[in-house]
């Protein structure tokens, strides 16, 4: 029996340091290299590329391994390293984690280095906007902005030219989409004229800022990070009941419309008009779709207003070697990008001296609407966060769910939007 | 002394009870090192969750940092200010009242069709079944293509036969219908408990039934419901456990859009538990729903036992 004991105490003790073993903690301060892990979201394909680019990094003192993982669920993977404690050095976040986890001080604030860096790779070579929304409350970093995600509409040039509707560019009104989107639906095998979950969905409150801010009106909150109230006035009230109209009409896909296939069903022609990120031209580019297609900013009111989002890539508070990490970041920032974009260019970079292969990838391959419209967005005079990035956010979803869909849907009064906005406020008052 | 005056010789009280209890004491120890297996399992997957589900239910805790005690807090947004509670609960419901009655008279109909000697019965019976064996993720994703309002199959199908076609998944009224009638894809795990309960009946009973006149419908609703009762009510409790606790369709199929029409309470948990990229997890509050979940199953089952009686047939007649 107790020989038994022994053998399971022994087994248990080896399981624990094989776990021991994993995890970013694998630095060399015993005199061999540092190991700097680092995790992407991105495709096989992309994987390929930033593994051959992370090649060209020369240090004798750290050594940079790229984890061979699938891309899907990264959420779930993310949930789970995080708990473990076994985050990699480098892992790619999106800025509500990256907010959410610099708070729960899980994360190393590169705030000071990025501030007083050396040469080019300084805070002011950074998209402004982006280095304001890393920024906690407290002013910590806990990762760097990487690449930009600009919105807009994905049109169907051959179903505008078939309808004899002038196609969507840089200045179009609201009405000028919603009239299109009458026009355009129940044409052509396509059900609805314009598919925009981003107004329908979830984020659908966020989005319908840039109405009301177009219009000289107020946002929907006054900061996504750190909001202190959310707020709908007469102007947001007005770009809420022509979407509703819209929606009733049948010209927009109403609210439960399932989005998921929408990109693979506007390169079949089915859906002429949606709301969709840049990062769908890389895909565009390597499927090509049948159709003619081009890529619009958002329409306006008065002045133009576009959303704003990136991504970057965050450091766990217990990685093996601050500095040997940071070099590998600046590398990725500085230099990864440029090997990666031309072949797949996704996203343009948040630290801008790397935009241009980005962009000259895109009009290489003749995408030239995308390139306007990402351009105009990076520079637009107004932004509106996409959704909050607080802790208490999937409490806003539920809500967002209980009163903005069915106020699209008509089946609550335009008055509720009172209700749903109080009932926030309420939210961030017992959130303090 | 016994009847016929001579005395028994009877062992010492003492060393009997000695040895009877060094036996007896040898037996218990074997007893339980062969049911410890079983009570270590039990201790860590079964009582532990529990006890420690119960403790986080009464926490503010993110699997982050350390959790707080908040008290009856968890509960009480639950019932007073989570806007999607009483929803969830509701699609729990309505999924419960449409899949279990279905299930159970969609099963019991393929097992009365499966009894019966045809040429090709085992082909039809291994057709019944095979759905439930096939992998339920790659299946629910298959069903979601054939339900797509616009390219899917069953609308392309409705179209060409000039019927109506529906919005299926995307529609408020009809996603939790739809639902149903994926789950009921796998009825065949149903069908293969009543077949083997309708095999156990006793042919004499048929026969005596039918030398007494008795048509196929007595027959039925006289003898083969009755003596399957028992295996109903097993049916019964199986199939609304599995109801209440459906998760795999909604999460594929809806994620329990549109609006909260198929957010049943187990996918809330989920997404509440293990939110996605870029939310933090509410683990507490997550174990205040499991709780819920938990008395409401048991409460569920209990009641169904309870009022057994009434419907279900025991032959608890002396011999």
């Amino acid at each position: 029996m107790n020989r038994i004991i022994g053998t399971s105490l022994a087994c248990a003790g080896l399981l624990t340091a094989t776990a021991a073993c994993g995890g970013s903690d694998s630095g060399g301060k015993s005199g061999g290299p540092v190991t700097v892990t680092v995790m992407t979201w991105e495709s096989p394909e992309t994987n390929t590329a930033i593994k051959k680019a992370l090649e060209g990094f020369k240090d004798d003192q750290i050594k940079v391994q790229l984890i061979d993982t699938p891309s899907g669920g990264y959420g779930d993977k993310l949930a789970s390293l995080t708990q473990a404690k076994k985050l990699p050095d480098l892992f790619w976040c999106g800025n509500d984690t990256e907010q959410q986890y610099t708070s729960q001080g899980l994360l190393v604030d590169w705030s000071k280095k990025i501030e007083d860096g050396d040469g080019d790779f300084k805070a002011d070579k950074f998209v402004g906007s982006a280095m304001t929304n890393w920024k906690t409350g407290d002013g910590l970093m806990g990762g760097l902005p990487s690449l930009m995600n600009t919105y807009g509409v994905w049109y169907n040039a051959d179903a505008f030219k078939a309808a004899g509707i002038p196609e969507p560019k840089a200045g179009w009104s609201w009405d000028d989409m919603y009239s299109a989107a009458g026009k355009l639906a129940n044409k052509g095998g396509a059900k609805y004229g314009l598919v925009a979950d981003q107004l329908t969905g979830a984020d659908g409150p966020f989005t319908m800022s840039m109405y009301s801010v177009s219009a000289g009106g107020a946002a929907f909150t006054d900061n996504v990070n750190h909001p202190t109230k959310a707020e709908i006035d007469d102007k947001y009230t007005e770009g809420v009941e022509k979407l509703a109209a819209a929606i009733k009409s049948g010209a927009v896909a109403p609210p439960g419309y399932d989005a998921s296939n929408v990109p693979a069903l506007f390169s079949g022609g089915k859906v002429p008009m949606m709301f969709g990120g840049q990062w769908l031209a890389a895909g565009f580019q390597t499927d090509k779709p049948k159709i003619k297609y081009g890529f619009a900013p958002f329409p306006q009111v008065n002045t133009p207003t576009t959303l704003y989002d990136s991504v970057g890539i965050c450091t766990p508070e217990y990685t093996g070697d601050e500095d040997a990490t940071y070099k590998v970041l600046e590398y990725i920032n500085t230099k990864v990008w440029d090997a990666v974009l031309p072949a797949s260019p996704v996203a343009p970079p948040a630290y801008t001296p790397a935009q241009e292969s980005y962009f000259s990838a895109l009009t290489k391959a003749g995408q030239n609407t995308v390139v306007d419209t990402v351009k105009a967005d990076l520079a637009a005079e107004k932004t509106v966060g996409v959704r909050f990035t607080t802790q208490w956010a999937s409490q806003v979803v539920d809500l967002t769910t209980a009163y903005w869909q069915p106020i699209l849907n008509g089946k609550k009064p335009t008055s509720d939007l009172q209700t749903y906005v109080g009932k926030i406020n309420d939210l961030i008052k017992s959130q303090g | 002394m016994n009847r016929d005056g001579r005395r028994r010789k009877v062992p010492r009280a003492g060393k009997v009870g000695r040895g009877l209890s060094r036996n007896a004491g040898s037996d218990v120890k074997a007893a339980y090192l062969f049911i410890s297996p079983a009570i270590i399992g039990f201790t860590v997957f079964v009582v532990y969750p529990l006890v420690r589900s119960f403790y986080l239910s009464l926490t503010k805790y993110n699997g982050l940092s350390d959790p707080v005690f908040v008290g009856l807090g968890n509960f009480r947004r639950l019932f007073t200010v989570d806007p999607a509670f009483w929803p969830s609960l509701r699609a729990t419901g309505y999924l419960v009242l449409l899949y279990v009655p279905l299930s159970l008279a969609l099963g019991l109909a393929l097992a009365v069709f499966c009894n019966q000697r045809f040429a090709g019965v085992r082909i039809v019976r291994t057709l019944a079944y095979l759905p439930v064996v096939l992998p339920a993720v790659a299946t629910i994703t298959l069903w979601k293509f054939i339900l797509n309002p616009q390219v899917g199959l069953a609308n392309t199908i409705l179209d060409k036969l000039h019927l109506p076609t529906s919005d299926w998944l995307q529609s408020p009224a009809m996603s939790m219908p739809s639902i149903v009638i994926v789950m009921l894809w796998g009825v065949g795990g149903t069908m293969i408990i009543f077949l083997a309960a309708l095999q156990a009946v006793p042919n004499e009973l048929y026969e005596a039934a039918r030398v007494d006149g008795a048509g196929p419908y007595s027959v039925f609703f006289r003898i083969t419901l009755p003596m399957i009762s028992p295996i109903m009510l097993l049916q019964v409790i199986l199939q609304t456990t599995a109801a209440l606790q459906t998760f795999n369709q909604p999460k594929i199929l809806t994620n329990g859009g549109p609006g909260f029409s198929t957010n049943v309470l187990m996918l809330s948990i989920y997404n509440n538990g293990f939110s996605n990229l870029g939310r933090i997890p509410q683990l507490g509050y997550a174990s205040a729903q499991v709780w819920v979940l938990f008395i409401v199953i048991i409460a569920v089952i209990a009641l169904t036992a309870k009022f057994s009686s009434l419907w279900t047939y025991s032959d608890n007649t002396p011999d």
